[in-house]
C-alpha cells in the first residue's frame, strides 16, 4: 500500500469508528438561547487567559466557544439568530495536515487535538481551519494575584507563541475513562462525560457523547431531521451537529 | 574559649541542653520550618492532593438563588457548577454565577479592616475596629441617642437577613432600610391589588402553550432567569408540542431575540395592550365573571387603542386569540414595568392572565402564598433616607454591602449626604464607590466563604430551602455579615450580648434549624439532627417536591382595576425637546454594577451585541442613519438631569424612537477591572416614579442625542452578522 493510500484510508470519515470512542456534540439551535454561559464555563474549565482590553481590540481574545450572532431582515422585523461556534472537531480536520511539527493531530477518541510542547506558533492551523475556532497566545498572560488560586490544575496554562484550541474538555474524558477503569467497566457510560459548556448550558441545548454508542443520547440526536453540519460542504466531516432553528408564529 | 575540642564542645553543648530551658525554646523558635512534600499521613479528606471535593451552596450573584457545587482541590475554589439536585436551576448556571470565583480571588477586595487616619487607609486588627464602632454606638446608645445610628443594607434573606433585624431592632434605631435596585416592586403591589397576594408567584413557562412577555427579560435578567431557561428549552424541545413565545418590548433583550415575535408597542404603553389582549380574551373567556369583564373591558377594543399602542389591531387580536386557545401565560418585567404607570401594567397583566385560566393552572401563574413579603426600600423610602441622615443628624452610618452612590441616581442625595456624616462605616467585600467614603471599612466574605442560608423567591411552586456554607477557607482576614453583627452586638453590650448569644453565624444558623427541626419532626432528636444537617449540607437543598404543583386558591379582584390608569405612562422632559425615550436595562453579565469587577465577565462578550470592556448607546440603524451616526461614533446623551457621553451602537432591535444603555458600567471606584470603564446610565435619570410604589422608574426619561464629533471603536467579538447566503444557520436558512 502506498503511503497515499495509507493516507486516504486514514483520512477516511469514520476511520475511527474502530476504536472505542468518537466524541461527538449536538447543539439544538431552537433550544440555545446565546445566554454565553457556556463561554464563561469554558473560560472557567480551561484556564482561558485574561488578555486585558488592548488586545482584546486587536483581536487577540481567546475563547474556545463563542456565540455568532446573525442577524435577519430590518427593523421591525429584525430576527436574530445565536448559534454557538467550537471546534467541530472534524474527522478531516484542514487544521492537521499543515502543521510543520505535528503538533496538531488526531487521536484516537476522534478528537482534534493539541500539543502545547510541540507547537512553535506559525498559526498554519488557525488560517486553514474554516471555523476560526483556533487561538494563539501574543502573550505570556498573567494572573493578579490570587486570581491564579482558581485555575483548574488539570489543565496546563498556555504561554506565549502557543496555538490553543476546544479539546472537548479532554481532562473530563480522561477522567470518567479512568473511572471506569477502576470500576472496571470498559466503557465510559452516557451521560458521565459532560464538557463545562454542555453542563453548564440551562436550556440543555447542548448534547455530547460517544457517537459509537447507538443507545447514547448524542447519537440519537445525531439523526434528528433538523440536525445539519456547518460549512459541511467543505468535506471537513465535523463531529458536532446543529439542530435548525423551528421558525414559528402565532 | 579559643582551646576548646570538639570532645569539650559536645560536652558543653550537652550540659547546656540539660541545663538550661531557655536555650531549647530559642532554637525551636529560630529553627526553619521543616517542609514535608506530603504534608499529611493522613490527609483531611477534603484535601487529598489530586482529589477535587464538591461543596453545595448557593449563589448570590443575583437575587435568584440558585444552587451551586463548587468543585475544590487543595483547599482552593477551581469551578462553579450548577447543582444538579437544586430545583431552581437543575445543574444549569449563567454567567454570572460561573463567575463568582472572579469574586472570591479578586485582588480587589479589602484584605483586612481599615480605618481612615489622617486621609489615608490604614489597616488595623478586627479587634480594634469593632471595639471602636462598638464604642461610638454605645456612647449614642447611652446617651439615648441611638437615632443618630443608620442603618443602609443590600437586600438580606433568609435567616441571617432575621438575625440583623433582630439586631437592629435591639439596638434601638428606627432608621434602617434594606434595598435591591431590581426589587420587583410592581408585581408585588399589583399581586396584592389584583389577588390580595403580594408576592412573587410561581410561573410555569415550562407547560404552556404561549408565552406573552411584556418587556420580561426571562431568559437574560429577570427573577430567576436559570430556572426559567430550563423550562424555556423543555418548552421549545423537551415535549410533545413546541411551545411559541411572543414578546413585546421598546428594545429586543435576549428573550425578545429568541422569541417566535417580537413587537415593539410605544414606550409606556404596555397596560394598554395587556388590556386590549385581555379585552379579546374576555369574548370566550371560561372563568365566571367574564361577562362582567367583558363589559368593564369594552373601551379597549383592539381597533380602538391599536393607534396609541403602536401595533396594528389585527396582530393583537391574532396573538389574543392564540393565547386563548390554548395555555397562555402572560409575564411582566423590565421596561414595562419601568415607567410611572408600572403597577397598572402588572394589573393589565394580572387580568389577562385571569380571563385566559392561567391562574392556579399548571403552564400559568401559581401562587406559592409562602412567599416572603418584600422588604425592599423603593426609591422614594430611599431618597427619604438620605434626607433623614442629614435632618436626623446621624453620627454613625453603617453601610451593609450596600452601594447607594453608585445605584442610584444623583437626585436621590446619597453621596453629600453620606459625606456629611461624622463616621461612615462600610461592610463590604470591595472598595466601592460608598465604600471608599467610609471611615471604617470592614471587609466582608463574599458567599464562597461565609454561612447563611436561603428560599428561593420566586419560589418554585414548592417549599425549598438551602443552607449556604463556606467551599474555602478565607482567603483574607474577612468575617461574614453574621459573624460582624455578632461581634459587634458583644462590643456593644448591655441586653445585646444575651438576647443574641451565639459566638459565630455558623452556630447561630445550626440554632435555629435545630428549633425548626424539631418543631417540624415530633420524633426528632439533636441526634437526628445531626443526621439531617450533614444530608442537607451534602445534598445543598432541602424540600419536598409534592405529587402535583397546586397553588393557593385566588381570584381576581373585581375592583382591581378601579381608579387604575392605563394610559400611557408620563415621561421627563419635552417631546420637542428631547425627542427619544430612555431605556437602561440590567446587563446580563454585569447585572446592576455588582458583577462589573469580575475580568471573567468584561471579557465576554455581551450576548445581544457582542460588546466587552464599556458601555454603548444602542440607537436604531434608521435613526443613526437619519442623524447621520456610525457605529463608535461618541455620543452626548442629554436629560433634563444631566449628560453622559458614550459610543454609538447600531441595533436593528430598537425602536426609531428609543434609546437604549446597559447599567453596570461606569465605576469610579470598585477595583482595577470596573473602575473608569464605560458610564452608568442611572446618572441622567430623572426622579420620576411610579405613582403607586415609589419605585424609580427607570424608563420614564426622555433624552436627546448629539455627535461629540470624536469616535470611540467599540471592541466587539463579532465580525460581520450577516449569513451573506452562506447556510450557517442550516440548509435553506436563507438570510443575506
Amino acid at each position: 500500500m502506498s503511503i497515499v493510500e495509507k493516507y486516504k484510508k486514514y483520512r477516511k470519515a469514520g476511520y475511527f469508528d474502530k476504536f472505542d470512542y468518537h466524541w461527538g456534540m449536538t447543539i439544538d439551535l431552537d433550544r440555545c438561547t446565546g445566554c454565553e454561559a457556556c463561554v464563561v464555563a469554558c473560560t472557567a474549565e480551561n484556564n482561558l487567559p485574561i488578555v486585558g482590553e488592548e488586545n482584546y481590540r486587536l483581536k487577540r481574545e481567546i475563547k474556545w466557544l463563542r456565540i455568532e450572532r446573525y442577524w435577519d431582515g430590518d427593523y421591525p422585523d429584525a430576527k436574530l439568530n445565536f448559534i454557538p461556534i467550537l471546534c467541530q472537531q472534524c474527522d478531516q480536520a484542514p487544521c492537521e495536515t499543515p502543521c510543520p511539527v505535528g503538533a496538531t493531530y488526531h487521536n484516537q477518541d476522534g478528537l482534534n487535538t493539541q500539543i502545547y510542547n510541540r507547537c512553535i506558533g506559525t498559526r498554519t492551523c488557525a488560517v486553514y481551519c474554516p471555523y476560526e475556532v483556533r487561538y494563539f497566545n501574543w502573550f505570556t498572560y498573567k494572573w493578579d494575584a490570587p486570581l491564579e488560586q482558581q485555575l483548574n490544575p488539570d489543565v496546563s496554562v498556555r504561554e506565549k507563541g502557543v496555538m490553543e484550541k476546544c479539546t472537548f474538555c479532554i481532562q473530563r474524558i480522561r477522567d470518567a475513562k479512568d473511572t471506569a477503569k477502576d470500576e472496571d467497566r470498559r466503557r465510559v457510560r452516557d451521560g458521565e462525560v459532560k464538557p463545562a459548556c454542555v453542563q453548564s448550558c440551562a436550556t440543555e441545548a447542548l448534547v455530547f457523547g460517544d457517537l459509537n454508542d447507538p443507545d447514547a443520547k448524542v447519537s440519537k440526536l445525531y439523526k434528528d431531521k433538523r440536525g445539519y453540519k456547518v460549512l459541511e460542504e467543505l468535506n471537513t466531516a465535523p463531529s458536532v451537529v446543529y439542530l435548525k432553528k423551528v421558525k414559528a408564529h402565532v | 574559649m579559643s582551646d576548646i575540642n570538639r570532645r569539650d564542645f559536645l560536652k558543653f553543648v550537652g550540659a547546656g541542653g540539660v541545663g538550661a530551658g531557655a536555650g531549647f525554646y530559642l532554637a525551636d523558635a529560630s529553627k526553619k520550618t521543616v517542609e514535608y512534600l506530603i504534608p499529611q499521613v493522613v490527609p483531611p479528606e477534603d484535601y487529598v492532593p489530586g482529589v477535587a471535593s464538591w461543596y453545595n451552596t448557593v449563589c448570590t450573584q443575583c437575587d435568584a438563588a440558585c444552587g451551586i457545587s463548587v468543585r475544590t482541590k487543595e483547599g482552593r475554589a477551581k469551578k462553579i457548577e450548577g447543582n444538579a439536585n437544586h430545583p431552581v436551576n437543575q445543574g444549569g448556571l449563567c454567567a454570572r454565577g460561573q463567575a463568582g470565583l472572579n469574586a472570591l480571588y479578586n485582588p480587589d477586595r479589602v484584605r483586612t479592616p481599615l480605618l481612615l487616619e489622617g486621609g489615608r487607609y490604614r489597616e488595623i486588627s478586627w479587634d480594634r475596629a469593632l471595639t471602636e464602632l462598638g464604642r461610638r454606638i454605645s456612647s449614642l446608645r447611652i446617651q439615648n441617642q441611638i437615632d443618630k445610628v443608620s442603618v443602609l443594607s443590600n437586600t438580606q434573606s433568609g435567616h441571617i437577613g432575621e438575625l440583623l433585624d433582630r439586631f437592629i431592632q435591639l439596638l434601638g434605631t428606627d432608621h434602617y432600610a434594606q434595598y435591591s435596585v431590581t426589587a420587583p416592586h410592581a408585581i408585588q403591589e399589583a399581586n396584592r391589588i389584583s389577588f390580595g397576594e403580594p408576592t412573587l408567584p410561581y410561573y410555569d413557562i415550562a407547560n404552556a402553550d404561549v408565552v406573552v412577555s411584556f418587556g420580561a427579560d426571562y431568559l437574560g435578567t429577570w427573577l430567576s432567569p436559570v430556572h426559567y431557561s430550563k423550562a424555556y428549552g423543555k418548552l421549545r424541545q423537551g415535549r410533545d408540542h413546541r411551545g411559541t413565545t411572543v414578546q413585546f418590548e421598546s428594545r429586543m433583550s435576549l428573550t425578545g431575540a429568541n422569541a417566535d415575535e417580537w413587537h415593539a408597542p410605544n414606550p409606556g404603553s404596555e397596560g394598554l395592550l395587556a388590556m386590549a389582549m385581555a379585552n379579546v380574551v374576555s369574548r370566550s373567556s371560561a372563568v365566571a365573571d367574564a361577562g362582567a369583564w367583558s363589559q368593564s373591558l369594552s373601551a379597549y377594543a383592539p381597533s380602538r387603542v391599536a393607534e396609541q399602542i403602536g401595533i396594528d389591531a389585527d396582530k393583537i387580536e391574532a396573538v389574543a386569540n392564540a393565547f386563548a386557545s390554548g395555555n397562555g401565560l402572560a409575564l411582566a418585567g423590565g421596561s414595562a414595568l419601568a415607567g410611572t404607570n408600572g403597577v397598572a401594567v402588572q394589573v393589565a397583566v394580572n387580568v389577562l392572565n385571569y380571563l385566559g385560566g392561567a391562574i392556579g393552572r399548571e403552564g400559568g401563574v401559581i401562587f406559592n402564598s409562602d412567599g416572603p413579603a418584600s422588604k425592599a426600600a423603593s426609591f422614594a423610602q430611599l431618597t427619604e433616607f438620605a434626607q433623614q441622615l442629614g435632618d436626623r443628624g446621624t453620627e454613625v452610618l453603617m453601610l451593609l454591602d450596600a452601594n447607594p452612590v453608585y445605584d442610584l441616581p444623583q437626585s436621590a442625595g446619597f453621596s453629600a449626604a453620606i459625606e456629611n456624616v461624622p463616621f461612615v462605616v462600610s461592610v463590604n467585600s470591595f472598595l466601592d464607590e460608598s465604600s471608599a467614603m467610609a471611615d471604617l471599612v470592614l471587609p466582608l466574605d463574599t458567599y464562597l466563604e461565609a454561612w447563611s442560608d436561603a428560599s428561593p423567591n420566586p419560589g418554585v411552586g414548592f417549599s425549598v430551602s438551602s443552607i449556604a456554607q463556606p467551599v474555602v477557607q478565607r482567603v483574607f482576614d474577612t468575617k461574614s455579615l453574621g459573624d460582624i453583627v455578632l461581634g459587634l452586638s458583644a462590643q456593644i453590650g448591655s441586653e445585646l450580648p444575651i438576647e443574641l448569644p451565639w459566638t459565630s453565624a455558623e452556630e447561630y444558623l445550626r440554632g435555629v434549624w435545630l428549633d425548626n427541626y424539631l418543631a417540624a419532626e415530633p420524633g426528632g432528636n439533636e441526634k437526628s439532627f445531626e443526621t439531617f444537617w450533614r444530608s442537607v449540607l451534602s445534598a445543598g437543598v432541602v424540600g419536598q417536591r409534592p405529587a402535583s404543583v397546586g397553588g393557593a386558591n385566588v381570584s381576581l379582584n373585581s375592583s382591581a382595576t378601579s381608579g387604575m390608569d392605563f394610559g400611557v405612562g408620563d415621561f421627563s422632559g419635552s417631546e420637542s425637546e428631547r425627542p427619544f425615550v430612555f431605556q437602561p436595562y440590567e446587563s446580563v453579565m454585569m447585572g446592576v454594577g455588582r458583577t462589573a469587577n469580575s475580568p471573567w465577565l468584561q471579557e465576554t462578550p455581551d450576548p445581544l451585541t457582542s460588546i466587552v470592556y464599556g458601555s454603548w448607546v444602542e440607537l436604531n440603524p434608521a435613526t443613526a442613519k437619519e442623524l447621520g451616526i456610525r457605529e463608535g461614533d461618541l455620543l452626548e446623551v442629554a436629560s433634563d438631569s444631566g449628560t453622559l457621553t458614550a459610543p454609538a451602537f447600531l441595533y436593528p432591535g430598537i425602536r426609531p424612537d428609543v434609546i437604549a444603555m446597559p447599567m453596570g458600567q461606569g465605576h469610579t471606584e470598585y477595583g482595577r477591572y470596573a473602575k473608569d470603564r464605560g458610564v452608568s446610565p442611572t446618572r441622567i435619570l430623572s426622579d420620576l416614579t411610579d405613582s403607586r410604589t415609589g419605585a424609580l422608574a427607570t424608563a420614564a426619561t426622555r433624552v436627546s442625542i448629539s455627535k461629540t464629533g470624536e469616535r470611540h471603536g467599540l471592541i466587539k467579538n463579532d465580525g460581520i452578522t450577516r449569513t451573506l447566503g452562506r447556510q450557517i444557520l442550516g440548509p435553506h436558512s436563507g438570510g443575506h
